[in-house]
């Protein structure tokens, strides 16, 4: 073949990728860069027509009155305990189990991994309103502890499955000649173990920690005070009837997004690898 | 002997979370499916229910809502995961190279997972409001429509938002896991069967999809699976609106839970959910398969 001709397809074939990249980024962020302008408009550009596309002023003014208008530090608090105490008990009760599974001679592991499953397969509908009233009459309601033990139980499953197999990844024989000098178990899985599994266990900690962060269902429900309220809750109730304060919810959404947006671009290959090998080695 | 020792440890070790699991999830799904055989409103739980066997069963069947949230429910799985999955799978193919800026595709492509899906439904029904919202404005100003459409009191156009909000926050995530499984494939098998002639479309179709047929089935049935019990979006995005075009089978089983206080008939639709879920999950058996081995 020409050897000109196979150049230029390769410079087209190349334009064309970084076109189709372009595109794709501008598709997937513009809903949120549109909101973060949306925050620095006032009321009037917001509901203009024809459409003002740059805030007149970079003004941080509904930043404040979202923070005034509903107590957002409070809700910020509640969801970074709320998920924080849920990635614990993951971490924690997830690690322990994992490490059952991938590494101690215990029988019915079959069973566990069909409860696991079946656990992931159940919608939270089915959980909603006898956790409610359990909540209910043990006086968890409107707790943070309550809300995040929930959280907890519901992403058990991915916290299992992935920590499962970072533990089969670890080498058999590093265990061995650590028992063979003589340390007990539980020395061996919170001095060796816990150590080379770490990143992965990083990985779950996010993952978690974001999921539990932007659950509604069980926060809107269990969680109705305002004082133990979570901030996608929160998010819904800038809105009456008859008025939508897009300035307010515009500005609360930029707040609430940009921890998780922070987290995302610090750890993305973290959480590539997280949710990549969630998929490949099950 | 060291055996018997780590076999205790390990049941020690399982017990935190076979007890969390009981507590949280055993025994809600119990009280849930022992509910559903009952007539228990929010009116009369002092006095605790009323056994009235298979009754709300009966109802169910013959309660016309369940059938429109489920058609509903079933349409809008369908059609988004099928939207997710296509789509998906092109932006996984095309992140399956190497080219400058992939670190800032693949951080971008996150950002529609890690934020809450009501901030994402409130973004959607900011852009999609009729009169000043953007998408409107940008069509009109390109001529593409001559009056603004309904995006979300509109019934077949709410439907249509409900499908661009969800494809838009979860395509990116299904990339992500489809692109994994487009890794397992070796360089060698199409190298091969390029040398053997075959062009890319019969690769892509004879040697990546089967490769990746595990990842496919399992990714595709987790988002089946969650499509199916959609809530939040549709909660912030348009009410289950207009009307009840919008009502997934979640929402109206929340609606009988928690504004009409119906606990019994509430739960009667949860069991239903459930067991559709199980279906759906049955069907992707293969795929599952995986989870099932340690």
């Amino acid at each position: 073949m020409n050897k000109t001709k196979l150049f230029k397809a390769g410079r087209i074939w190349q334009m064309l990728l970084y076109a189709f990249f372009t595109v794709f980024l501008l598709l997937i962020l513009f809903p949120f860069l549109w909101m973060i302008l949306g925050a620095f408009k006032n009321v009037r550009e917001l509901f203009a027509v024809p459409l003002k596309f740059w805030p007149s002023s970079w003004s941080l003014k509904n930043y404040a009155e979202a923070f005034s208008a509903q107590p957002f530090w409070k809700y910020l608090l509640n969801s970074m305990v709320i998920s924080g105490v849920s990635t614990l008990v993951v971490a924690v009760t997830g690690s322990l189990a994992s490490y059952a599974l991938a590494r101690t001679p215990i029988r019915g592991k079959r069973l566990v991994l069909i409860v696991v499953l079946t656990v992931s397969l159940l919608p939270p509908i089915t959980l909603i309103n006898p956790i409610y009233q359990m909540y209910s009459k043990m006086g968890l309601l409107n707790t943070r502890i309550g809300l995040a033990l929930i959280l907890a139980a519901v992403e058990m499953p991915t916290g299992i499955w992935l920590m499962t197999s970072y533990f089969q990844s670890v080498p058999f024989e590093l265990e061995e000649s650590a028992m063979i000098d003589g340390a007990s178990i539980l020395r061996v899985f919170i001095s060796i173990m816990i150590p080379l599994v770490a990143p992965g266990l990083f990985t779950v900690g996010i993952m978690t920690f974001i999921t539990a962060w932007n659950n509604y269902i069980f926060a809107a429900v269990l969680n109705q005070h305002a004082a133990a309220r979570t901030v996608p809750v929160a998010l819904t109730l800038f809105e009456t009837e008859s008025y939508t304060p897009w300035h307010l919810i515009c500005a609360a959404a930029v707040i609430v997004s940009l921890p998780l947006v922070l987290i995302v671009m610090l750890m993305q290959k973290r959480i590539v690898s997280g949710v990549t090998s969630g998929s490949i080695k099950g | 002997m060291k055996s018997r020792q780590r076999l205790i440890i390990g049941y020690l070790f399982l017990l935190p979370a076979i007890l969390l699991f009981a507590c949280m999830v055993a025994y809600p799904v119990f009280n849930t499916i022992k509910t559903s055989f009952y007539s228990l409103r929010i009116q009369t739980l002092s006095r605790g229910g009323k056994f009235i066997g298979v009754e709300n069963y009966a109802k169910l069947l013959q309660d016309e809502n369940v059938l429109f949230t489920l058609k509903f429910t079933l349409q809008f799985t369908i059609v988004a995961v099928v939207l997710e999955t296509v789509i998906g799978m092109g932006c996984a193919l095309m992140m399956n190279r190497e080219f400058r800026g992939k670190d800032l595709v693949c951080a971008a492509v996150l950002i529609p997972w890690c934020i809450p899906t009501v901030v994402s439904g409130l973004m959607w029904s900011y852009m999609f409001a009729e009169s000043y919202g953007v998408i409107n404005q940008m069509l009109s100003s390109l001529g593409l429509i001559s009056s603004p459409i309904s995006w979300v009191t509109g019934e077949s156009e709410a439907f249509l938002s409900v499908v661009i909000a969800d494809v838009w926050k979860t395509t990116p995530y299904m990339a992500l896991m489809l692109l994994s499984g487009l890794k397992t494939v070796p360089e060698e098998l199409h190298e091969a069967a390029q040398i053997d002639g075959a062009g890319k479309i019969v690769r892509f179709f004879k040697i990546t999809i089967p490769t990746m047929k595990p990842v496919l089935l399992v990714s595709v049935m987790f988002r089946t699976i969650a499509s199916f019990r959609i809530y939040d979006l549709i909660k912030v995005l348009t009410n289950g609106g207009p009307g009840r075009s919008t009502t997934s089978l979640t929402m109206y089983t929340m609606q009988q839970y928690f504004s009409f206080g119906n606990y019994g008939y509430g739960a009667t639709l949860a069991v239903l959910t459930f067991a559709v879920s199980l279906v759906i999950a049955f069907f992707f058996y293969d795929g599952m398969k995986t989870k099932l081995e340690v």
